[in-house]
């Protein structure tokens, strides 16, 4: 009798699995679909944007939503479906890389925890406790009234305080493999840490921390929309939803347009982002409704 | 006959007791500041965390503007020069009492207006006393002071704000208790929170018409305007005029739109390159389009004004047109070694609503220059402490003052709160002349050359005057349709 071995599956074949599984549930559908729009409306808006987002102009000031300009103008005369549809593109940059700077520290800085334990593991976890204590956006509103708002600032600093919530995530599900008989039989074989870390904890805490990042990546949106919405994300003249809607927000009862259209944009964005999320961690296996919030 | 005498009676009493009811302070009237100064706060007028929205309330000036804008008594109830006008001689008005029941007489006078000029104190209000030499007591109720050289409009300074009249050897406590002889007395004093004054009763001008008013902090400009939507205040002076319509034609509230000499502008400081260079700080101004700015942030309702800072119902306002002019901007530029342009970063915050939309404008202008601007959002509450006098550009905005006040307290070399940092000798002598002359034509030229010399050199951009949008609860009756520093509080009622 011949042995049948299974060949292993190619990374490209796995990723495919996981969008079909993901695709299958109609959330997930919706999702996937509402975030692919959103980067493809990110990335190819420039082309196509109808009027200059930044041209002011005392004559076209809050004219109701027409057939020259859709979503209406603003309070300076400025089209608002140009500023929408290009109003997603730095939102979705910075919390994209500051996603996956997050990801990358509080996962392995989680997983270090997690095995070496000890003290360093308690010193380590009093420290993330203390940071997670401070309230995000006071501690954002310091560093950029310190160092200013340009991206190279906001991407490591929102990375930085949305990481520490994954540290927690990524020491927990360390904790549920380091137990089991194969960390044991590396050590028997004399690996180090950083051999077990990558090739035997890694592979299997992966799943937890990059559905754990996908959440956090609509959280950050969010956080960086209301650094925005505050006057301390994006400059002027540069479209962003949050900053559209604090300057539209007053002229709400005779304008709605002026706020709306941003209002949707970053709305259906974040809801994209979840039911992604969501539908990620079910292809992966992964109830989220078992976890302890973090 | 004796039934009808009963009715007789008690007719005659209601219409007593209603008629004093009518006449009686009763309701509330809430209005809002915006906490700019946090902590330092407080109710010593002369000094930079005054909390003006409280001490116009509660203390009088020796002379006021009228509701026309006239030079009138307050508690001066007239006054006379000498021939060459360095000394002037006032008289006080009697049966004047504080709030503590201290009788107000000349020692109060003496002691107010010496403090001004204290050097512990550190008044911005300094500049506006720095003529006077000597204030002597005639008698009880007439005050003369000396001035350091001729001085035809001296009464008009004393319309300063923050002049105000406090009991003698008060200086330590004034800061907290706000004791003066105003419409008003200091209740409650909590800079942080809500502030609660109350009728004076014995006030010299008339019981107040309502019993108390309550000054709310609310630092952001938005949370005033929302503030005053939900009727948690009654009155907001600070509305942007993109946010007219919400008010128009809402039965709940009065709009008034009211002329001003407040400014707003942009400050760039002339000790720090490259705004060290007059030529570039003409540049940038000449880069601006006032007309496209009144029209797009006033939606119209200010005056375009060429950086001066005197209003323009002022007699010695310079009147001049000054175009937006991209070309010489960049020929400016040019000479001053600037032939690609330069960067800025215009700091703003909320504070004043208006500031952001100031910026963004002013950007898409600056750039036809080759100026880029960057604008930087800073935190409102420490606006005045950390931001403004601190960065190399920011935001400002000044309440009305008269000419020579203004012209002084903003530009004067030695000037507390010279924002630029502008030092200019031909400047100075100009204000010093212009003090000393006693013939008007000769004096108003005076103050019109030291404009023209803003114009070539100031560091501080204006813009326009602002039309005061001012918005009030439709509960709020007989507020004066004035600036706010001639408005007779006494005079206000609510239903």
């Amino acid at each position: 009798m011949e042995l049948q071995v299974e060949k292993p599956k190619s990374n490209l074949f796995k990723i495919y699995e996981i969008i079909s599984t993901m695709a299958s549930r109609p959330s997930g559908l919706i999702g996937l679909t509402i975030l692919l729009f959103h980067v493809v409306l990110a990335v190819t808006s420039p082309l196509y944007a109808p009027h200059d987002f930044k041209a002011i102009d005392p004559s076209l000031m809050l004219l109701p939503p027409s057939s020259e300009y859709w979503f209406g103008t603003d309070s300076l005369g400025r089209d608002v479906f140009t500023r929408t549809i290009l109003g997603g593109r730095t939102a979705l940059t910075v919390t994209f890389f500051g996603s996956i700077i997050a990801l990358l520290w509080g996962g392995a800085l989680g997983i270090f925890c997690g095995l070496v334990g000890g003290r360093i593991d308690d010193v380590v976890m009093r420290i993330i406790d203390a940071f997670l204590s401070i309230p995000w956006i006071l501690a954002m509103l310091l560093i950029v009234s310190l160092l200013g708002t340009s991206t190279i600032v906001l991407i490591p600093a929102l990375g930085f305080f949305y990481g520490k919530g994954i540290v927690r995530v990524a020491r927990a599900a360390t904790h549920d493999v380091i137990a089991k008989d194969f960390i044991v039989s590396a050590r028997a074989r004399g690996h180090g840490n950083l051999s077990i870390i990558w090739n035997e904890i890694l592979p299997n805490v992966r799943d937890a921390i990059m559905v754990e990042g996908a959440m956090r990546w609509s959280w950050m949106l969010l956080g960086f929309s209301s650094l925005s919405f505050l006057g301390f994300g994006v400059s002027p003249p540069t479209p962003d939803w949050g900053l559209m809607i604090s300057n539209a927000r007053g002229l709400m009862s005779f304008a709605y347009w002026a706020v709306l259209a941003p209002i949707v944009g970053l709305s259906s964005l974040i809801i994209g982002i979840n039911l992604t999320a969501d539908a990620f961690a079910k292809a992966l296996g992964i109830d989220r409704s078992t976890k302890a919030p973090v | 006959m004796k039934y009808m005498l009963k009715v007789f009676s008690a007719t005659l009493v209601s219409l007593i007791l209603s008629f004093s009811i009518a006449n009686a302070s009763s309701g509330v009237f809430k209005l809002s500041h915006d906490l700019g100064f946090g902590k330092d706060t407080n109710l010593d007028a002369i000094t930079k965390g005054r909390l003006f929205q409280v001490v116009i309330m509660t203390q009088n000036r020796l002379v006021r503007k009228n509701l026309d804008g006239v030079t009138s008594p307050e508690l001066a109830t007239e006054w006379s020069a000498n021939a060459d006008a360095t000394e002037w001689t006032f008289k006080l008005r009697k049966g004047i009492y504080f709030h503590d029941g201290s009788a107000f007489d000349a020692p109060d006078v003496k002691y107010s207006l010496e403090r001004v000029k204290d050097p512990d104190i550190g008044s911005p209000a300094k500049k506006s006393m720095s003529s006077v030499t000597d204030i002597e007591i005639v008698d009880a109720h007439t005050v003369k002071m000396k001035l350091n050289t001729s001085f035809a409009d001296f009464p008009l300074l004393l319309t300063d704000y923050r002049l105000r009249m406090i009991p003698e050897g008060s200086g330590d406590t004034i800061g907290q208790t706000g004791i003066g002889t105003g419409p008003f007395m200091v209740d409650k004093f909590d800079p942080e929170g809500t502030t609660v004054l109350k009728a004076n009763p014995e006030y010299w001008e008339g019981a107040p018409g309502v019993a108390e008013v309550h000054v709310i902090a609310i630092p952001d400009g938005e949370a005033r305007v929302q503030a005053l939507l939900t009727g948690q205040i009654d009155m907001n002076r600070y509305v942007p005029f993109s946010q007219k319509r919400i008010f128009d034609n809402n039965p709940k509230f009065n709009v008034s739109v009211v002329p001003t000499g407040n400014w707003r502008g942009m400050v760039m400081r002339t000790d720090t390159a490259p705004f060290d260079n007059p030529k570039v700080r003409k540049a940038v101004r000449l880069a601006v389009d006032r007309q496209e700015l009144v029209d797009l942030v006033m939606g119209g309702a200010a005056t375009v004004s060429c950086d001066t800072p005197v209003a323009p119902s002022d007699q010695y306002r310079l009147k001049m047109d000054c175009p937006q002019n991209v070309s010489k901007a960049k020929n400016l530029l040019r000479e001053a070694g600037y032939p690609n342009g330069i960067s800025m970063t215009i700091h703003v915050s909320t504070k004043e609503p208006t500031w952001p939309t100031i910026a963004e404008v002013m950007q898409q202008q600056l750039a036809k220059a080759n100026i880029k601007a960057d604008i930087k959002m800073t935190p409102s509450k420490s606006y005045w402490k950390e931001t403004w006098m601190k960065k190399a550009v920011a935001m400002t905005r000044w309440n009305e003052r008269p000419a020579d006040s203004i012209l002084h307290e903003a530009y004067h070399s030695g000037a507390k709160w010279n924002e630029s940092f502008y030092k200019s000798s031909s400047f100075d002598k100009n204000l010093a002349d212009a003090r000393g002359q006693l013939d008007f034509n000769k004096r108003k030229a005076a103050y019109q050359n030291a404009q023209k010399t803003l114009w070539e050199e100031t560091g501080t951009m204006i813009p326009y005057h602002v039309s005061k949008l001012v918005i009030t609860s439709s509960r709020v009756k007989d507020l004066d349709d004035v600036e706010v520093f001639s408005i007779q509080w006494h005079k206000l009622k609510v239903d």
